[in-house]
């Protein structure tokens, strides 16, 4: 039963690292009003910038953090203005095809900067903590406290900062926001650094807690997509609890079947939830 | 690497890429379906035919069927296996529109491409089936390359053909019709639930004939053969050279694949070098295809001839 247990716990931690890479991509979907595919790619932007800092520069880990993310939001702010803007009137389909072309891009920059191989950041290796038979270790519970932290900031700055109201209100009628007066465009820009900000800290998270390869960023879209389709187009409440049954599905499921499966559990929530649930867990309908 | 190779090499693969730039033709431009699984009718394709005519399992094999059939029920068997595949997945999904079809179909072929990977009974794991039965095309006297070339070029043509005719036929103007305004469709009685399914499941054939076809040219099928990647660069080909018209997605494939083996047959001195031009051709790649999106160049052009 412990091993149930220790699973759970796994699956918690995995799935709060989910959130963290959900979240943005969900707030983009929500404001910006389609699927990106590149999303995913800019968590490998984050981790690889912090490891090019902290392993070639021999900066320390915080600074390169810091700089990873920061530049890892401004490639994001970037690419929106660039790429998406011009097009956004072209429709959902267009700008999700888009993507998998900026998806590219991205892709094969960090490839030919970085090259192949196994990675790891230049920390000290994690300790593991015991309570009650159940082992965690502290870099774990970084991940935990760091998805509860950029949770808990982003709903406040959503619910009582007039820039999170405006975002609030484009993703929720973006004709009438602008005819009340919203800046449509210094609100598109604000989510794109916020969403691709959090993309940047799920990427040093992910280099924290895992080995790096160059493949690591598009291995993530597949549980991303997962719990943003659980999640539906509802509220940030939707996203956390979509992550965290992700999380907990996929690690307990090895208690019974092989650990190869554990993405093929994530799917086969995403289909039965498309096929009976279209909406997702929050309920609304999509526009 | 010939010029001779380099076009051979171009004609075979891109030829046979077309195929699936067609099938999508007629899904997305025409049935405004966005299917972003096509690997998965692919590798259900080139799994049917390996199944169908290897061997019953031996020694170290791990799968379990092997009927050693001749080539050509191995083929037949593609068809039908991409088929029943798209009956599975395209009958629940169907009335997802947009998006949500793009990531049903997404979800199917990360799943069966997950099995394929971890259920060693199909197709041995992560090893895949190795030399693949084929037909030979030196009893007909014809060079092997050539021969696999000419193939490829025979199906893209049936298919184009069979496809330009389908939608010129009535079925094909009750296609237009529920892609143009459903609500009119429906109101003369045309099942718009229906038509799409049956778009999507005739598209999903050619398909897995293709998928048999890349079985044969490489004698090997493997789950790391048929990953997203396959669907991303079918579905660039098919907007790289306009999505509306049958030549613009054999131009699409013919064109993305020739980059391809140009950027793969040049004489790199370290790894370094080549890794370095596959994600140059990457990059390349990804910025033609935005560009494209958004210029709508051939759109332009077709406005400008008529006009």
């Amino acid at each position: 039963m412990t091993v149930f247990f220790q699973l759970m716990l796994t699956g918690l931690v995995t799935g709060s690292f989910l959130i963290l890479a959900t979240i943005g991509f969900s707030l983009t979907r929500r404001v910006e009003g389609f699927l990106n595919i590149a999303h995913p790619e800019l968590l490998g932007v984050s981790a690889f910038t912090t490891w090019g800092l902290n392993v070639m520069l021999g900066w320390h880990i915080i600074p390169s953090a810091v700089v990873g993310i920061v530049f890892t939001a401004f490639v994001g702010l970037i690419i929106g203005r660039v790429v998406y803007d011009p097009i956004r009137t072209l429709g959902p389909a267009i700008l999700l095809i888009t993507s998998v072309g900026v998806h590219y891009v991205l892709g094969g920059s960090v490839d030919a900067l970085v090259g192949t191989g196994i990675r790891s950041l230049d920390i000290p290796l994690a300790e593991s903590y015991r309570f009650w038979g159940l082992r965690i270790t502290n870099y774990q519970m970084l991940v935990v406290a760091f998805a509860a932290l950029a949770t808990i900031s982003l709903a406040l700055f959503l619910n009582k900062t007039p820039m999170g109201l405006a975002i609030r209100a484009m993703s929720a009628n973006p004709e009438l926001a602008a005819s009340r007066g919203i800046d449509v465009k210094s609100t598109s820009r604000i989510t794109w650094l916020i969403s691709s900000g959090l993309a940047g800290l799920a990427g040093v998270m992910l280099a924290v807690v895992a080995t790096l390869s160059t493949d690591i960023a598009f291995n993530q879209i597949l549980q991303i997509l997962a719990v943003a389709i659980l999640a539906g187009l509802g509220s940030l409440y939707a996203v956390v609890a979509a992550g965290l049954i992700i999380g907990v599905a996929m690690d307990v499921s090895v208690f019974w079947i092989p650990a190869g499966y554990r993405p093929l559990v994530a799917f086969s929530v995403v289909i039965l939830v498309l096929m009976f649930r279209p909406e997702g867990l929050a309920g609304k309908k999509s526009r | 690497m010939t010029i001779y190779s380099l076009i051979l090499a171009t004609l075979t693969f891109g030829a046979m890429f077309s195929v699936l730039t067609l099938s999508l033709n007629l899904q997305y431009a025409r049935g405004g379906m966005i299917n972003f699984g096509t690997v998965a009718y692919f590798a259900a394709g080139a799994y049917a035919y390996a199944i169908f005519t290897q061997e019953p399992p031996s020694g170290l094999d791990q799968y379990l069927f092997g009927f050693d059939m001749p080539w050509y029920v191995g083929f037949l068997a593609a068809g039908v296996a991409s088929l029943l595949f798209a009956l599975l997945t395209g009958w629940p999904t169907l009335r997802l529109r947009g998006e949500y079809l793009a990531l049903t179909t997404f979800a199917f072929a990360e799943v069966f491409h997950s099995v394929l990977l971890n259920e060693r009974r199909i197709g041995n794991g992560s090893v895949g089936l190795s030399n693949v039965e084929r037909p030979d095309p030196t009893t007909l006297g014809i060079d092997d390359t050539l021969g696999y070339a000419f193939a490829a070029m025979a199906l893209m043509l049936v298919t184009a053909f069979v496809f330009n005719r389908l939608l010129k036929s009535p079925f094909g103007r009750a296609i237009d019709a529920v892609h143009d305004d459903e609500m009119a469709a429906q109101a003369v009685g045309k099942d718009d639930a229906r038509i799409r399914l049956q778009v999507f499941i005739i598209s999903a054939i050619p398909i897995g004939f293709a998928g048999a076809l890349y079985a044969m040219i490489t004698t090997l099928v493997a789950p790391s053969m048929f990953t997203a990647q396959v669907t991303f660069f079918v579905w660039i080909a098919l907007v790289l050279a306009g999505e509306k018209t049958i030549i613009g997605a054999i131009l699409g494939a013919m064109a993305l694949v020739l980059f391809q083996e140009v950027v793969k047959g040049f004489p790199f001195e370290t790894v370094r070098a080549a890794q370095l031009a596959s994600s140059g051709e990457e990059i390349v790649t990804g910025i033609l295809f935005i560009l494209v999106l958004r210029l709508r160049p051939w759109e332009k052009l077709a406005k400008r001839g008529s006009a």
